[in-house]
């Protein structure tokens, strides 16, 4: 109902483990379409906002809205069915199994009349769906058969990307949280999944992007918030700043845009 | 130097340029020597029982090459494969289950007492396939707890032998006749066991590569986190292991006491090493999600043909272990050489790939 309204929107996010005050009222927002690279030091509060955003982690204050729609996520499956996922860095992909498999679990096509009642799946129905997706992702794959233990490491991230992309981009275009996608990777792979996340970018979704890596984010990312000891510092467009400031921010040795509020 | 590392922030709300044709190599850049090695990798068992069949049907001829002796191996070959089966759904779901001998005996004793007291033989037989899924319900439900399978499983094991022996008050069940059906009856010339093998491995094949809860069992045997993060109950699956592998137990003590019209409290441990044999000479990896029920087949099938063509040639039985025990070890060396040798070429490949990649 609301067409404008950020895909994923947090708003004075309070977090406290204990005594220890891990977020302090972080406001935060990604548009559909948008790639908003989450930078900070270790500790700064990355993961856990990470975590608030994927629903593993409850805030203890603040309110959070997906496509201006006010939500609670008791569990990472409400985030999932409200059109977030979370990719994490171990890629979570069955070794064994081949890439349809491992892209169709959970949602496998039954095939049609009694041998689907007895839970017989249509291999081949699930084999053109994907395909039909990575297609739309305009991600090209090894066949469909391949088990996932004969791809590459740049091969395996593409399909780990691609199995989250597929379960956000149903009716309506969702968020996808991207953790260090490119921790693992090579020069060229790295780039293949750089193309991969604008290009899912271009298709509407939404990403957020928790890294180190600075060159990452001025490849993919228009905006980066900077996180440091769980205060936000600051929330620029790319193209209006400079490395050396992020780094200021990040190492806390720039004074936060939010300071003297 | 913003203008050096910036190209992509004003640009990226533009899908780019078709830099991703590429993102992963396409079609047929699997190099044929790994497919060939994939082929021995998971057929090698198929050829190697085909030779052993040549080279004994020559060594032993005129004996061995006959279908009386082909019936007499499958019927041989016939308990092996049953709690092999069990040990194989076990194992590629992620657990070594060593409480198969003891549920077996303590289903067939359950069954046993049913019988001798006047209860019809299919009640009994439920009774008992019931008492095998109880079993793996309640390894599975411990097993969940976090505590280790091997563990819970021989403690399992011990529970159960004592409960059969329990059952039986130290003795045994005997002249169980009416189960003859499944035991040395024969069909068509064929005995019953080997129509009930054949059965188990092909619904279970079915079920294990063609539906939807086998493909999800099998998942979770490779990588159970994976499955839960899809939004399934990965847990369900763990147990249904248990259950399936419970079953098989079950199945073999009853087929086992059909066969010696005779329900005994013996829980032997050979049958759960005879099985282990089968499932690692079949290749299926004890770190579960990988394996299938036709190779767990013909592993069993070799243990039985190597041991009936040693005794035709009249050689001790103990040298059928000695050559069984070799190929297991052979086995695991091919399997690291294949491992390595696929692993290197895909390497190769990759790193090729990328650069004369046109799509």
């Amino acid at each position: 109902m609301t067409e404008h309204a950020p895909a994923l929107e947090l708003s004075g996010i309070d977090m406290h483990y204990g005594y220890v005050r891990a977020l302090a009222g972080i406001d935060f927002h990604v548009d559909p379409g948008e790639v908003v690279g989450l930078l900070g030091d270790n500790g700064a509060g990355k993961s856990t906002l990470l975590k608030v955003m994927s629903g593993a982690h409850r805030p203890s204050g603040g309110a959070i809205r997906v496509r201006g729609e006010e939500v609670a996520f008791h569990s990472p499956s409400d985030a999932a069915s409200a059109g977030i996922q979370m990719v994490y860095q171990d890629l979570a992909l069955v070794d064994p199994q081949d890439i349809s498999t491992n892209l169709n679990i959970g949602r496998e096509i039954l095939r049609k009349g009694p041998l689907g009642w007895l839970g017989f799946v249509d291999r081949k129905a699930m084999r053109k769906r994907s395909e039909a997706e990575l297609d739309r992702l305009g991600v090209r794959t090894a066949p469909m058969t391949r088990p996932v233990e004969m791809l590459s490491g740049g091969q395996r991230q593409v399909v780990a990307l691609a199995r989250s992309a597929i379960r956000v981009s149903g009716e309506s275009n969702g968020v996808l949280l991207l953790d260090e996608p490119t921790a693992a990777l090579g020069y060229e792979q790295t780039r293949q999944v750089e193309a991969l996340i604008r290009r899912m970018a271009g298709q509407g979704i939404a990403i957020v992007l928790v890294t180190h890596n600075l060159p990452l984010c001025y490849e993919v990312a228009e905006r980066v918030v900077v996180l440091n000891r769980g205060s936000k510092v600051a929330d620029v467009r790319l193209a209006e700043t400079e490395p050396d400031h992020i780094v200021g921010w990040i190492t806390g040795a720039r004074a936060s845009q939010f300071a003297a509020a | 130097m913003t203008a050096d590392l910036n190209p992509g922030a004003t640009t990226s709300a533009v899908v780019p340029a078709p830099a991703t044709e590429v993102a992963v190599p396409t079609g047929s850049d699997m190099p044929r020597a790994v497919s060939a090695l994939v082929f021995v990798r998971d057929r090698g068992i198929f050829v190697l029982w085909g030779l052993i069949i040549v080279a004994f049907s020559f060594w032993c001829a005129p004996y061995f090459a006959t279908l009386d002796n082909a019936l007499l191996v499958a019927n041989a070959a016939a308990l092996t494969a049953i709690f092999a089966a069990g040990v194989g759904f076990g194992v590629m779901t992620g657990v070594l289950d060593l409480s198969l001998p003891g549920t077996a005996a303590f289903a067939s004793c359950v069954t046993g007492w049913l019988m001798t007291h006047g209860q019809p033989a299919w009640l009994s037989l439920l009774a008992g396939f019931a008492c095998g899924a109880l079993v793996g319900l309640a390894n599975g439900l411990i097993t969940l707890r976090g505590f280790n399978p091997i563990i819970v499983t021989i403690g399992s094991l011990s529970v159960l032998s004592g409960l059969a022996a329990v059952i039986a008050a130290g003795y045994t069940f005997p002249g169980l006749d009416a189960l003859e059906f499944m035991g040395t009856h024969r069909y068509f010339g064929v005995p019953a066991p080997v129509f009930v093998v054949a059965l188990l491995f092909v619904v279970g094949t079915v079920f294990l590569t063609r539906t939807r809860d086998g493909i999800r069992l099998m998942s979770v045997g490779g990588n159970s986190e994976a499955v839960r993060r899809s939004g399934i109950h990965s847990d369900r699956y763990k147990v249904l292991g248990f259950v399936i592998s419970g079953l098989c137990a079950a199945l073999g003590g009853l087929v086992t006491t059909a066969v010696t019209t005779e329900a005994t409290p013996e829980a032997s441990p050979s049958i759960i090493f005879n099985a282990l044999t089968a499932v690692a000479l079949a290749g299926v990896a004890l770190t579960g999600g990988r394996g299938s029920l036709p190779r767990v087949l013909v592993g069993a099938l070799i243990l039985a043909t190597i041991a009936n063509g040693l005794t035709i040639r009249g050689i001790q039985p103990y040298w059928a272990t000695v050559t069984t025990g070799a190929l297991l070890l052979g086995s695991l060396a091919l399997e690291r050489v294949i491992q390595t040798s696929v692993s290197n070429r895909l390497m190769a490949s990759a790193n090729l790939s990328v650069h004369k990649k046109q799509v």
